[in-house]
């Protein structure tokens, strides 16, 4: 497969540029995309997280400024003591806690843990337990002193051990005597009024808020009871040192999304926790979405770029393929190819180009057969001076002799005879008219030679009209009176015949009783080499042979056959060809 | 060629979101079903086991079924409640057998029809669950046994009176192996009695008074489960010390440990048991390992009620 670019088709590299700019164009596009997108969702989820935490750090607030307002309420109540009285004053208290479900017990205690004001039913604990207790002592130091405490189980009396919050505070009360002294103002707030406040609380479908207090316990958790049991952490480290803000980490292999916000008046903070991936949920639904719809971008984009690169090469392919045929040599149609401009452009010069080597190559079919014309003309001129000569050598004889009738046949047969030699410039004459000339020829000769030789012309049915070349069957016939009869004692006997040779040929049979040849006499003119020049008696069918070979091709042309005082045997084939009409070159 | 490119890769993001599709259950949907079968209804034991598992379901979102009997020792019940659960199509039992070989068959059959077992507490004698999760019982017992010794003056004779729910329950005997191990190695120590009260209260405050009655040289109890420990209470004398170390988390249980009649309250982390099962049957059920480990426990003092550790485990179902 390691294939060079410069091997790839056009449509290949047409296709993979369209789809490579196209397809990294979307990729960077949705990635543009999906990251704005992701950071917009981002900052949503990140805002309205924050929204609800502040919504309940609100709440809490709220919450936390009414339990102070009711201490306030009971401090003022407190230094009533005297002249209200100490049942009119829990009476009063009681009035509140009544409208109060959250508030479990509002105490006031003395400083050594005695009870002086109480609304709980239950008898309390001995003051040495009450004072040994954190919000006892953690508080005691100051009039206004307060303290929150963390959610913890109430040891106030023995009957009952509710969880509680508890908000206390030193102060100043009055005793039933009038006098002022320091006290201790107790309020235990049920837990789940406060643990109600953010237990509802869903950032995002598992996230959850919780508070911790200034020492980085927590002070509620919704997933306490797992904490507990060890089986869930909470990441208090990493919110240590952070008042308020919002920050991501990671947490056992979650990422969060943290904010932490500080509780007016409590020292408490309240961190709500999100886990990104579930806040982020939306986000994968439209990557899904975005990636089905990035994947049929690029399957059409794919398509486009086959489809458009298709378009633009198949005209070249077109044009390729016509140049190919061109190649292996067929010009019948010059190429119009339909395309591009630039293809059309080359289409047609190339057609030009086809159009313009087809009239050269006419030219060059033209200019050939006019040399063959020529070299044909000038083999055919080479027979008539001799043959003339001798014949008018021969009339002139006569004319001495006063044979005027010999001399009258004789010229009458050589007027015929160049008649048909000349016949009107054409080439092709009909076998008859070929048969004619040769006869004319022969009677020529056998006045020439008185008694010295017979002929007899025999021409098959239907091959009269049959096209020839003309003067191809009387060089032959001159030769066999020449090199044959005329050394003969006896009668000479020329037998010319045509007949068919199957398949599609003609064979003028030109057969003597002559003196014929030895074996390399015969061989010589078998060669029919061109360079051969000793005897004249080769010329002859040479040029015959040559003739037939040019015009008709290799497949025709002489045979000969001879044998020393028997004879020879000379057969010109031709091709039979379809009838042509005389040339009337020999008149009725 | 070019339609042939087009189809594979329709058929390719087709296989893509096939499995995509299929390999996930859709847990919101078609939530897993779970059976917990506990030995009880009532009592402070399996309330936490329940809260625990209600705790998992809001986590998971899981479709839980509690079934038990109304009395820890009817084991036939706990078998019809199989049957049920079998029957019903549940994808996961977790149970607690209160008898170590009966529920066996049962067990099996749940199992052979492909429902996820998990063994909570107690286990069976011989077929194995898909997963047992407990406390280390005989742990348990080791402990009490050793904090006995520690509430008598060195020297003095230990004669000890135990008293278990159920005579059947792997929870129980282990206790009893841990105990009786740590007895036998000490020295002028002894148990005297063992029985059961089949958590029936009335029963178990006859037992101890007859044995109190018969034998005065009984000096310490241990109450294996919290309505044992109730009757228990319930009959000891005034006019003797006897040492109480008992099972149980009950507000009336509380009270006494603070009052100093029962001396030391064994508290199992059940709440954790009941997380754990639910969790352990999603795990089995989605084909992840689940997390093996003992439940813990721990040995409340008076002076260590309040504690924040010990007041989350001792107060855990008021919070």
């Amino acid at each position: 497969m390691a294939r060079k670019t410069q091997d790839w088709s056009i449509k290949t590299i047409v296709t993979i540029a369209i789809a490579v700019v196209s397809i990294s164009f979307t990729l960077i596009v949705s990635a543009i995309l999906f990251s704005e997108f992701s950071s917009t969702v981002r900052d949503n989820a990140t805002v309205s997280t924050r929204e609800i935490v502040r919504q309940i750090n609100a709440n809490l607030s709220y919450y936390i400024n009414d339990i102070v307002s009711i201490s306030g309420y009971a401090k003022d109540l407190a230094k009533q003591v005297y002249p209200l009285g100490k049942d009119e004053v829990e009476d009063k208290l009681a009035t509140i806690l009544s409208s109060r479900q959250d508030i479990v017990s509002l105490v006031l205690f003395d400083l050594e843990g005695n009870a002086v004001l109480s609304t709980s039913e239950a008898p309390l604990r001995p003051p040495e337990e009450i004072t040994a207790q954190k919000w006892f002592n953690r508080t005691i130091g100051g009039e206004g002193n307060f303290y929150f405490t963390g959610p913890h189980v109430q040891q106030l009396s023995t009957s009952a051990y509710p969880w509680v919050i508890t908000y206390s505070q030193q102060i100043s009360y009055s005793q039933e005597n009038g006098e002022m002294a320091q006290g201790l103002l107790l309020i235990d707030m049920n837990f789940s009024a406060v643990s109600e406040l953010a237990k509802n609380a869903k950032l995002g479908s598992t996230g959850y808020v919780y508070f911790i207090d200034n020492n980085n316990k927590i002070v509620y958790h919704p997933l306490q009871q797992l904490i507990n049991s060890n089986i869930f952490n909470e990441d208090i480290d990493s919110v240590e040192d952070y008042i308020f803000g919002t920050f991501t980490n990671t947490f056992e292999g979650r990422e969060r999304l943290v904010i932490i916000d500080t509780v007016n008046n409590a020292r408490w903070r309240i961190v709500g926790v999100a886990f990104m991936d579930e806040l982020m949920s939306g986000l994968n639904q439209f990557a899904t979405v975005m990636a089905l719809i990035l994947i049929l971008c690029i399957i059409i984009t794919i398509i486009l770029a086959r489809y458009v690169s298709g378009w633009i090469s198949s005209p070249i392919k077109e044009l390729e393929r016509l140049m190919v045929a061109v190649e292996r040599g067929d010009f019948s149609e010059p190429p119009t190819v339909k395309g591009n401009q630039e293809v059309e452009a080359l289409s047609k010069s190339f057609s030009l180009m086809i159009l313009r080597i087809r009239e050269l190559m006419d030219d060059i079919v033209k200019s050939q057969e006019l040399k063959r014309k020529f070299e044909l003309d000038a083999l055919q001129a080479k027979i008539n001076p001799h043959f003339l000569y001798n014949t008018l050598d021969s009339v002139v004889w006569m004319a001495e002799q006063n044979d005027t009738e010999g001399v009258i046949r004789m010229i009458a047969a050589l007027a015929k005879l160049f008649r048909i030699s000349i016949s009107k410039g054409h080439d092709i004459i009909t076998l008859g008219e070929e048969l004619e000339h040769v006869r004319n020829y022969l009677i020529i000769q056998q006045i020439r030679y008185q008694g010295k030789f017979e002929f007899s012309i025999e021409v098959e049915d239907g091959l009269q009209e049959c096209p020839t070349i003309k003067l191809i069957v009387q060089p032959i016939v001159e030769n066999a009176i020449y090199h044959g009869i005329k050394y003969l004692q006896e009668m000479g006997h020329i037998s010319i015949r045509a007949y068919r040779r199957k398949p599609g040929a003609i064979v003028v049979e030109v057969r003597d009783n002559g003196v014929g040849m030895d074996e390399e006499k015969l061989t010589k003119i078998l060669s029919f080499n061109a360079s051969h020049t000793s005897k004249a008696s080769g010329i002859g069918v040479r040029n015959v042979h040559q003739r037939v070979q040019l015009y008709y091709g290799s497949d025709f042309g002489l045979e000969i056959s001879s044998e020393l005082d028997e004879g020879t045997l000379v057969r010109i084939v031709i091709p039979e060809g379809e009838s042509i009409h005389h040339i009337k070159v020999v008149q009725p | 060629m070019k339609r042939r490119y087009i189809a594979s890769l329709l058929t390719i993001l087709l296989i893509i979101s096939l499995l995509g599709g299929c390999s996930k259950r859709d847990e919101k949907r078609d939530p897993y079903r779970i059976a917990v079968i506990t030995m009880m209804q009532g009592g402070e034991f399996w309330g936490a086991l329940k809260n625990g598992a209600r705790n998992a379901r809001t986590e998971t979102g899981t479709v839980l079924e509690f079934l038990a009997p109304i009395n820890e020792s009817d084991y036939e019940a706990q078998i019809a409640y199989v049957e049920e659960a079998i029957a019903q199509h549940f994808d996961a039992i977790i149970l607690s057998p209160s008898h170590t070989s009966r529920l066996e068959d049962v067990v099996q059959k749940a199992r052979s029809k492909g429902i996820k077992v998990v063994l909570a507490d107690t286990r069976l004698e011989k077929s194995t669950a898909d997963l047992f999760i407990t406390a280390d019982y005989v742990q348990v017992g080791v402990e009490m046994a050793e904090h006995a010794f520690s509430l008598f003056e060195e020297g003095t004779p230990i004669h000890a009176l135990v008293l278990g729910s159920l005579p059947n329950s792997t929870s129980m005997t282990s206790v009893v192996s841990g105990l009786v191990s740590t007895f036998n190695a000490h020295e002028n120590a002894k148990i005297a009695y063992a029985t059961y009260s089949f958590t029936d209260e009335a029963l178990a405050k006859k037992i101890t008074e007859n044995t109190l009655e018969g034998d005065q040289r009984v000096n310490m109890i241990f109450a294996l489960e919290e309505n044992t420990a109730h009757g228990v209470v319930n009959a000891l004398p005034k006019d003797r010390d006897i040492k109480l170390i008992s099972f149980g988390t009950t507000q009336f249980e509380v009270q006494l440990l603070e009052e100093g009649v029962i001396d030391a309250l064994v508290v199992i982390n059940t709440f954790n048991l009941g997380y754990r099962s639910v969790k352990a049957a999603i795990d089995l059920l989605k084909n992840n390992k689940p997390v093996e480990k003992m439940v813990e426990h721990a040995l409340v003092t008076k002076d260590s009620m309040f504690s924040e550790q010990h007041q989350r485990l001792l107060f855990q179902t008021l919070l």
